[in-house]
């Protein structure tokens, strides 16, 4: 599931990827860059933790002119007073500027790199109705996200991927075979999907899926042992043959009438039980409900 | 001896082949008569349905006008939305107006997706004559126990033996004219917002716009009783889509010490009181699994006067965990109100597991505990 996740990003998507310290993201992020200049969109990045030389390093020559680099790596905070762009401009307007400076009137994915520099000077919640904002704003296609998991407390890091509609988290994978990526991805209808692959990345930035559903860590199953089946060695007998079953169907059951009788039982008749009463002169029958002159 | 008296002045109800008992209520009925509506068994109150038949009979019977209905969502917030959305369809069905708010999704969309009902009503049990005109030789299935065979089945799934809720299909949704019936109004935040909140707002002001908005509806259609009742009375269903979570400007799931601890609370607090005053009902759904404050949590909880909690076996370990195979995920009742009365009636068995089938929603009783017992606190 992860090529589909990084081929097809339906609109108003958000695919978040997450990575920890013991394996970087930002190869597959980079291979998700790879794949959307190759689909001929327009990529406009907005790079705070790495610069451009290193994050263009790889990536398709040939579209370059469709990949546009927000430079947020030089001064993310504004310190220089003439920042191409601070961490501060990460408000739906500015986007919007931002985005017009390049007219295309194609479908744009913004890739964020990462959301872990921009959430570590603003308020959580805040970023999180921006994100909302440019996902169903239509100003971008699709959003991109790189987040450090181990960064931030898990509420934060949970609120942010209860927006994604795609979540990647990636860990080391054992054995040196290639990283391990778990998958959860949500439909529009609401469907939810789950995954567990191994993959690399190769020279070229695409992604090459070795093996699925491999946890790193179980243990394989026992098919030495086979079920004991219990009913196999008795010394008395458990089951039927054929005749044996016929003639217990035929036995007739005690108490078992006959199909008139059964019917005329079922479907009891009109008049086949009235209660006659004629109260005397010692019987209250009062139709009157005591209750009545109760107030409730 | 006392005479078996016929009951007098009170119009023979429907039979229905599954009552144990034909016994009917004499009362001259003080009680406002509004559709969709029936008084508690249990302690009076005016109670309606959530939509749901087997979750009325987990909290006893529906849910009491005048309260609020808390539900813990599951972690992708898939069985959560869908209980909020058999609530508004219920009330779609029944006639009641309907008050949405969320901050993901505009309030049009998800009524939009609300469930069909199954107006023919296949899950209820044959009626005596259905069973009649089937060809007897069928009915032979039963060879021992024949007295038996016209009995309705017994249901496993929990539900009570009135026809109070209805039944929904899951695949199909609700016909727009049907949903363009009931009087509908939203909230949708992003819609209210203010312009630019200053950052050094002391509470969030999502939860008093969505305060404001509610007691003007309340006030300006008359539920809470202000405007003399020339029209009939009705019910006003409100459904509050995943409050505390970050869209609604609130830093509770996010921060272990949110820097606005109180306003979810104080915002819950407000709610009950208009909803103590006025004929409405509420259900809101938190994503508990957010929020890392157990303490808050549980005043969440307190404030809110019937509160379950879901959990969905969809992720976690558990979906391969045989003993959890027919089911979708664990329900959990963690709190039920005491509504003028001293004790409440708490369900016998607490591990109840839920399963979304087509036409039902079906909650029954689990196989072991999931919990250790000794941290449940029981209300």
């Amino acid at each position: 599931m992860l090529l589909e996740v990084l081929q097809g990003t339906e609109a108003g998507g958000f695919i978040l990827i997450q990575d920890s310290v013991n394996y970087c993201g930002r190869h597959l992020l980079k291979s998700c860059i790879n794949t959307a200049l190759k689909r001929e969109e327009v990529v406009h990045v907005l790079g705070f933790e790495v610069s451009q030389e290193e994050l263009n390093d790889g990536l398709d020559k040939t579209s370059a002119q469709r990949l546009h680099f927000h430079n947020a790596y030089s001064d993310p905070l504004g310190w220089t007073g003439n920042s191409p762009f601070t961490v501060h401009q990460f408000t739906l307007e500015d986007i919007g500027t931002l985005l017009k400076q390049t007219p295309q009137a194609k479908a744009v994915t913004l890739v964020i790199d990462s959301l872990s520099w921009i959430l570590r000077h603003h308020d959580p919640a805040a970023i999180c109705q921006k994100l909302q904002a440019l996902k169903k704003g239509g100003v971008v296609r699709a959003v991109i996200g790189l987040l450090h998991s181990d960064l931030h407390q898990r509420g934060t890091v949970g609120s942010i991927c209860h927006l994604a509609t795609s979540v990647i988290t990636v860990a080391p994978g054992t054995r040196g075979l290639g990283a391990f990526a778990k998958i959860t991805r949500r439909t529009k209808s609401g469907k939810l999907m789950q995954d567990e692959e191994i993959f690399s990345i190769n020279e070229d930035l695409t992604v090459t899926i070795q093996s699925k559903r491999s946890h790193p860590g179980s243990t394989p199953m026992n098919t030495d042992e086979s079920e004991v089946d219990p009913t196999a060695n008795l010394t008395f007998n458990l089951r039927l043959s054929d005749t044996q079953r016929e003639a217990k169907e035929k036995l007739p059951l005690p108490f078992v009438f006959s199909k008139e009788k059964k019917s005329a039982l079922l479907h009891p008749g009109t008049g086949s039980g009235r209660i006659l009463y004629e109260p005397d002169a010692n019987d209250d029958y009062d139709q009157e409900d005591p209750d009545d002159d109760l107030d409730v | 001896m006392a005479a078996p008296k016929m009951s007098v002045g009170k119009p023979t109800a429907d039979r229905l082949p599954c009552n144990t008992t034909s016994f009917q209520k004499k009362s001259r009925s003080k009680l406002v008569s509004i559709p969709g509506t029936r008084p508690s068994i249990q302690n009076g109150q005016l109670i309606v349905s959530t939509g749901v038949t087997s979750l009325d009979y987990v909290i006893g019977g529906g849910l009491a006008v005048g309260t609020l209905l808390l539900i813990e969502e599951d972690r992708y917030d898939s069985y959560s939305r869908m209980l909020l959305k058999y609530f508004l369809a219920e009330g779609v069905v029944c006639g009641h107006e309907l008050y949405v708010a969320s901050a993901l999704d505009h309030p049009n969309d998800i009524l939009q997706e609300l469930p069909a009902p199954i107006l023919d009503d296949i899950a209820s049990p044959k009626t005596e004559d259905q069973a009649k005109s089937c060809d007897p030789e069928s009915q032979d299935a039963m060879k021992i126990a024949w007295r038996y065979q016209h009995l309705p089945k017994v249901q496993t799934a929990l539900a009570s033996s009135s026809r109070f809720g209805h039944y929904y299909d899951v695949s199909k949704t609700m016909d727009p004219e049907f949903c363009q019936a009931a009087r509908c109004h939203g909230f949708y935040l992003p819609e209210h917002s203010t312009a630019v909140t200053s950052p050094t707002a002391t509470t969030p002001e999502t939860y008093s716009s969505l305060l404001n908005n509610l007691q003007e509806v309340i006030h300006r259609e008359g539920f809470d009783g202000t405007v003399p009742q020339t029209k009939s009375r009705n019910i006003l269903r409100i459904g509050l889509h995943s409050l505390g979570s970050a869209l609604w400007d609130d830093d509770l799931c996010c921060r272990e010490t949110p820097s606005h601890g109180h306003a979810l609370t104080t915002f819950l607090y407000g709610l009950r009181a208009m909803l103590r005053s006025s004929l409405s009902v509420a259900v809101v759904t938190v994503p508990s699994h957010l929020i890392q404050n157990r303490a808050l949590m549980g005043n969440i909880t307190r404030l809110c006067d019937t509160a379950i909690a879901l959990e969905s076996f969809r992720g976690s370990e558990r979906e391969t965990n045989p003993l959890y195979k027919d089911y979708h995920g664990l329900l959990d009742v963690r709190q039920l109100p005491y509504l003028n009365c001293l004790v409440c009636d708490l369900p016998d068995n607490k591990d109840l597991a839920f399963k979304l089938k087509r036409k039902q929603f079906s909650i029954e009783v689990g196989l072991c505990h999931h919990n250790n017992p000794l941290e449940r606190v029981v209300t």
